[in-house]
């Protein structure tokens, strides 16, 4: 059982010593000689979501077989191979894809591991003042440094301005009582402060061609901020809608990378209706009155603009507020002239640039109810 | 198969509950192991049902906490009745008593509003199937102090004591997968995913829970509504709606399917403008024919 589970553990599947005991103890309760009642149980015991079925009955077939296959129990048992390093970039040119694949071939040590170098005020607000695409590949890693801890500075001040005010809210009964005991009357009133609900964002990122670089910026951007929020949930979407809040919580920024890359998708053309409609669809609950919902994508839609306008008015009706981010707006010249923006401009409550870092951290100003 | 698990399937199924052996073996397991059972699959799949039938089956008393947004530690254990403890101040206000005699006094059994974890905990003949229920409704805090609550069964009050679970409870927790369960939870618990069931399936609850319906139409409106959880909806119907659908149905005297009587009736499957408004627009195109049609 123990050998088991080490299998599991070794194909991704998160096991406790717990489980181990209970693996054991649940032998006890089924009967040994069916395979399959043996199979229903122990999965009741080690995997605790669908998706982690898949793997648990490759390895339970692979792990409880007859001796005399050992060769093959062996074979199967061997870990899927990792790529160490990322599949090479296609054949695309452009700074964009050459500066993260770069970023993925450093060290993987972890985002505020090495002291950072603060620079001067002054340098600061040229280097906020820069679109991302126009940094070096050697400058972007210290640029995404400095966009983590102005993050982290802003998730403090976020969560300080929605401390509740000195005014008085709803009666706190008990706290009256035990303060009246020895009278009668309840004189001495003692008030409840208001529980603050928290705000929670979703992100929806365009990573089709170009906009990848952008998306990267804006996701970790949020992310970093996400102590200010009650919940922060991250997609991508190109021609289909990935759910990659999972992956931002790898350990290491390399392994951050790495999930990422495999949603990338250079397909080129982007239907951003569909991705909002898939959206409405596997994940209505996500959006409330409480929710942020912020839209990532310069508009290019190879897809349906009515379709757009429709799934984006489902959000809009549900959401609290709805932000959508173009890095295009970065040039001052920019008008809004695609079908897909067009259709998407009248829908939304705020439409601004995310180009740069002076522009993250303006979003961040607009980030409460 | 394991006669207990065995038994358990009949048991199910006396109990008016359709059901398989994944099912089983997880209930069999849950209650062996007297590990916590969490449940999780879409909205109206009978995942309640299963904590029904499991107190049925064991003839003990279901206790339900309905998990919500905002759920805290006073509304899942225990309250004191405020209300109750100022009235009864105001009314021996004029007896001579001394605040802590007084104090003593309101803060006992007869003034403690007991919420369904502290049920739980004080049955006293039996262990209780403790069902919480949407638990991903609730926010992480709250499940630290279940979890809390599961590991110890005991529970201090300060002004009366600490009191322990003479029988610790049957927990099931039920979840629709809205929003992503700690792992904490999902460590302590048994796992169960119960999906959409598979025609034959459907269709025997559908006879055994609303037998005046015939053979044919039973399947039919199975067939029906399988095709429609393959539309792309806002709002999936699940079995609850099938059997909801066929009661309608059942009321209406109906004997076969056909278009005015879908029409009138959809109220009872589609909860949504938009769902209703795209099926609507699909039997107009192609009829009925597709959506009866075996796959």
């Amino acid at each position: 059982m123990v050998r088991f589970a080490a299998a599991l553990r070794r194909h991704g599947t998160p096991v406790t010593p717990e489980h181990v005991t209970d693996g054991v103890r649940a032998l006890q309760y089924l009967d040994l000689a069916d395979r399959e009642e043996v199979r229903r149980g122990l999965r009741a015991v080690f995997a605790g979501r669908p998706e982690d079925f898949a793997t648990f009955d490759r390895v339970f077939d692979a792990f409880w077989r007859p001796t005399t296959e050992a060769d093959r129990v062996a074979e199967a048992l061997a870990p899927p191979a990792l790529p160490e390093h990322a599949p090479p970039g296609l054949e695309r040119a452009g700074r964009e894809t050459l500066a993260l694949d770069a970023w993925q071939d450093e060290g993987d040590g972890e985002v505020g591991d090495e002291p950072v170098s603060v620079p001067a005020a002054s340098e600061l607000e040229a280097v906020a003042a820069r679109d991302f695409s126009t940094f070096s590949p050697d400058q972007l890693d210290e640029v995404f440094r400095i966009t983590l801890r102005i993050a982290r500075r802003l998730a403090r001040r976020i969560s300080r301005r929605r401390r509740p005010s000195a005014r008085r809210g709803r009666i706190d009964l008990r706290r009256t009582l035990r303060a009246n005991l020895t009278r009668g009357e309840l004189i001495d009133l003692r008030y409840r402060r208001r529980k603050r609900k928290k705000v929670r964002l979703v992100l929806l990122c365009d990573v089709s061609g170009s906009m990848d670089l952008y998306s990267r910026f804006l996701l970790q951007f949020l992310f970093a901020l996400q102590s200010a929020f009650s919940r922060v949930e991250t997609f991508t979407f190109s021609v289909r809608l990935t759910r990659v809040t999972e992956h931002l919580r790898a350990r290491s920024y390399r392994e951050v990378l790495r999930r990422l890359e495999a949603v990338r998708d250079w397909s080129g053309g982007t239907k951003i209706g569909e991705s909002l409609a898939e959206f409405n669809r596997r994940w209505p609950a996500l959006v409330d009155r409480r929710t942020i919902v912020i839209i990532l994508s310069d508009g290019w839609d190879t897809g349906d603009p009515d379709l757009l306008a429709a799934e984006l008015l489902r959000i809009k009706r549900r959401a609290g507020r709805v932000i959508w981010l173009n890095p295009l707006l970065g040039n001052p010249s920019y008008e809004p002239l695609t079908r897909g923006m067009a259709a998407a401009l009248p829908l939304v409550h705020r439409f601004a640039a995310a180009h740069n870092l002076a522009a993250l951290r303006e979003l961040a100003g607009s980030l409460s109810l | 198969m394991r006669d207990d698990i065995r038994k358990i399937q009949e048991m199910m199924e006396a109990a008016e509950y359709v059901t398989d052996a994944p099912v089983a073996t997880s209930v069999h397991l849950a209650t062996r192991l007297r590990k916590p059972l969490l449940i999780e699959g879409h909205a109206g799949v009978g995942k309640t049902e299963i904590a029904k039938v499991m107190a049925r089956m064991l003839g003990t008393n279901l206790i339900r906490l309905q998990c919500y947004e905002g759920l805290d530690a006073a509304a899942m254990l225990y309250e004191w009745n405020y209300q109750k403890q100022i009235l009864h101040i105001k009314l021996h206000e004029t007896s001579g008593r001394g605040a802590s005699e007084e104090e003593r006094e309101i803060f006992s059994e007869p003034f403690l509003l007991r919420r369904p974890l502290l049920q739980a905990i004080t049955q006293l003949d039996q262990p209780p199937v403790l069902l919480v229920d949407e638990v991903d409704r609730a926010d992480e805090e709250a499940e630290s102090f279940m979890l809390e609550v599961f590991s110890d069964w005991q529970v201090t009050i300060p002004e009366i004591g600490t009191i322990k679970a003479s029988h610790p409870p049957y927990v099931v927790l039920t979840s629709n997968r809205t929003r992503e369960l700690s792992d904490a939870l999902r460590r302590r618990c048994l796992y169960l995913w119960i999906d959409y069931p598979d025609f034959d399936k459907e269709v025997r609850i559908v006879q055994l829970k609303v037998p005046q319906i015939n053979q044919s139409l039973a399947r039919d409106l199975t067939r029906f509504m399988e095709s429609l959880r393959r539309m792309r909806l806002a709002k999936v119907p699940g079995v609850a709606e099938t059997l909801d659908w066929a009661h309608a149905l059942a009321a209406l005297h109906a004997d076969h399917l056909d278009e005015a009587l879908v029409s009138e009736t959809i109220g009872a499957v589609l909860k949504d403008a938009d769902d209703i408004k795209r099926f609507r627009a699909e039997v107009a195109k192609s009829g009925l024919g597709p959506l009866l049609a075996t796959p």
